[in-house]
């Protein structure tokens, strides 16, 4: 005996394919009760019409409409108003998906994330060229120490003499006219704008991969935790990476070109920027990144599958490690 | 210019060596293709290094006029992604607000592809998008009532062979039309050629009980790409 069901009906048939009994689901009309329907199906669970149908018959078999068990029988499959009002249902339903995939961090994190780097580049190069366009102008001026407070100090002044009296040195005999100066004054506006919008934007970068990557960013730094997690296209992708693939995530080029062509491997990726492997020396570095690699594996992974966040002490504890090993190795190896 | 023309279908032409399908939004242009009156009626440009589908098409020897399904029919399309290809299998399924009551359901993985193909379910009637796994039969494959007529797979992803059979069982009507389009790069036999790959799977096809009718190698349109039309 079977009992075939799917989103509308379910009918039980004897052996012979002969149909014995049917219940029938009316309350098709209304797409958001489709929409659950399917929903259940979708998450296995049975029919309220399946289900009354197995209670009269224990002993039928179970299987879900389109199932390859079931024998050919004349199963109540829907009538054309009933399928139309499936289609409705299917795309609320993936409309519904599409809606929810905004809740998705990952994604969420990894368009703040690139749209900071973006911003970050542009930045760079716009603030670069006002540097070098006030030093046309002031070539007695050095801004090595101090470049982001140059466009503070454009924007507070009226014209080039002000702007020599502020930075205390001389005013060479040939300056801008007034419009050129107008468009230099308004080029370190927006340097000063995009900065600011750069620093609010790293602070939602932060936020979020504190909320997402708790552990990871408490031992990497939110910002190194979001790199990472970008680059492995997802946290749960990341938590499944072995620490030999965090350690070099982000060095992807090196490493292929290691495999091919035999160079020496990388031995970080986006890893490097944290200051326990920028600011160590340079022998030392590969060391630290891996054994920091590891624990970030452990860190993302109490993060992906509901672990608890890590405490003081565990951070202290690879702060210590990272620590004995530079002592250890505090002379360049000899060769 | 008249005589180069030839009809495959009621809405697709071919003219020389471009394919078009009669618009069934007037004026609206999908994906940025040609739109161009033939006749008083509109038709848009199925542009084939966009659709692999259309590279089929152009490139079939034998079975041009059997690779698409019939007006009315019912398909189903997984991984439909931005819907390029779907919007060309429209014009000939359903037609302008669904006059020839087609129906495609089109499943893809990802939300994003799913977007796209939700706002052209809204001016293209007929169109069903689905969100789900193309493996995973159980969470979607309810809202397949019937058995289709015609099914088309461009997944990209390892195993395709074998997820295009287990489709095929499922879901395809006896007499029905299959169509597998294979990207060899997906496959994992990375030191063998292309085209062994391409054979392998043909033998592999065959031996689930399938007939290839044609397998076309849409090389210079999609590379390392090609496509099995098989029935059942």
């Amino acid at each position: 005996m079977w009992l075939w069901y799917d989103w509308r009906a379910a009918a039980v048939s004897d052996s012979n394919g002969n149909i014995i009994d049917v219940e029938e689901w009316n309350g098709w009309k209304d797409t958001d009760a489709v929409c659950s329907r399917l929903d259940m199906i979708a998450h296995e669970a049975l029919t309220p019409e399946a289900e009354r149908l197995s209670e009269r018959f224990p002993g039928a078999k179970i299987l879900l409409h389109g199932d390859e068990e079931l024998p050919n029988a004349n199963w109540p499959i829907p009538s054309p108003e009933a399928l139309d009002c499936l289609d409705r249902a299917a795309i609320l339903l993936s409309k519904r998906g599409v809606d929810a995939a905004a809740g998705d961090p990952d994604r969420r994190l990894e368009h703040i994330l690139r749209a900071s780097d973006e911003l970050r580049a542009s930045f760079v190069t716009i603030e670069g060229r006002l540097v070098e366009w006030v030093g046309l102008f002031l070539p007695e001026a050095r801004f090595e120490r101090d470049r982001s407070g140059l466009a503070r100090k454009v924007i507070n002044t009226k014209n080039l003499e002000e702007l020599a009296d502020v930075l205390g040195i001389g005013i060479p005999p040939v300056g801008p006219t007034d419009a050129e100066w107008d468009s230099l004054h308004d080029w370190a506006q927006s340097v000063w704008e995009i900065k600011n919008r750069l620093e609010k934007m790293e602070d939602v970068v932060r936020e979020l991969a504190s909320e997402h990557l708790p552990s990871l960013s408490a031992l990497l730094g939110p910002i190194l935790a979001a790199r990472l997690c970008v680059e492995a296209h997802g946290r749960a992708r990341l938590a499944r990476l072995p620490a030999g693939t965090m350690q070099i995530l982000g060095a992807e080029k090196a490493f292929f070109n290691h495999l091919k062509t035999g160079a020496p491997s990388p031995k970080h990726g986006h890893i490097f920027m944290h200051p326990w492997i920028s600011r160590s020396p340079r022998w030392v570095r590969g060391k630290i990144a891996r054994t920091v690699a590891a624990k970030a594996t452990i860190a993302v992974r109490c993060d992906a599958y509901g672990g608890d966040l890590w405490s003081q002490e565990a951070l202290d504890a690879v702060a210590a490690r990272v620590e004995t090993i530079r002592s250890e190795n505090s002379t360049p190896p000899q060769r | 210019m008249l005589g180069k023309k030839r009809r495959l279908s009621w809405a697709v032409m071919i003219d020389g060596r471009s394919i078009w399908t009669l618009n069934a939004v007037p004026k609206h242009s999908q994906y940025g293709e040609s739109l161009r009156r033939f006749k008083g009626t509109e038709y848009r440009r199925w542009d084939p290094t966009r659709s692999k589908l259309g590279a089929a098409l152009s490139r079939a020897r034998q079975t041009q006029y059997d690779l698409l399904p019939q007006e009315g029919d019912t398909c189903l399309y997984l991984g439909a992604g931005h819907g390029t290809s779907l919007s060309h299998l429209h014009d000939q399924v359903c037609g302008a607000n669904n006059e020839k009551s087609g129906r495609i359901i089109a499943v893809d993985l990802s939300p994003r592809c799913l977007r796209d193909l939700v706002h052209l379910s809204k001016i293209r009637p007929g169109l069903v998008p689905v969100l789900g796994d193309a493996r995973k039969h159980s969470t979607w494959g309810v809202m397949v009532s019937t058995k289709v007529d015609w099914l088309l797979q461009d997944v990209s992803q390892a195993g395709q062979a074998e997820i295009f059979i287990n489709a095929v069982k499922r879901f395809l009507k006896p007499e029905g039309k299959g169509l597998l389009s294979l990207k060899a790069a997906s496959e994992r036999y990375s030191d063998t050629d292309e085209r062994e790959v391409f054979d392998q799977i043909r033998i592999q096809l065959e031996d689930a009980g399938l007939t290839v009718e044609e397998q076309i190698d849409l090389h210079g349109l999609e590379d390392n790409h090609c496509l099995y039309y098989v029935t059942n």
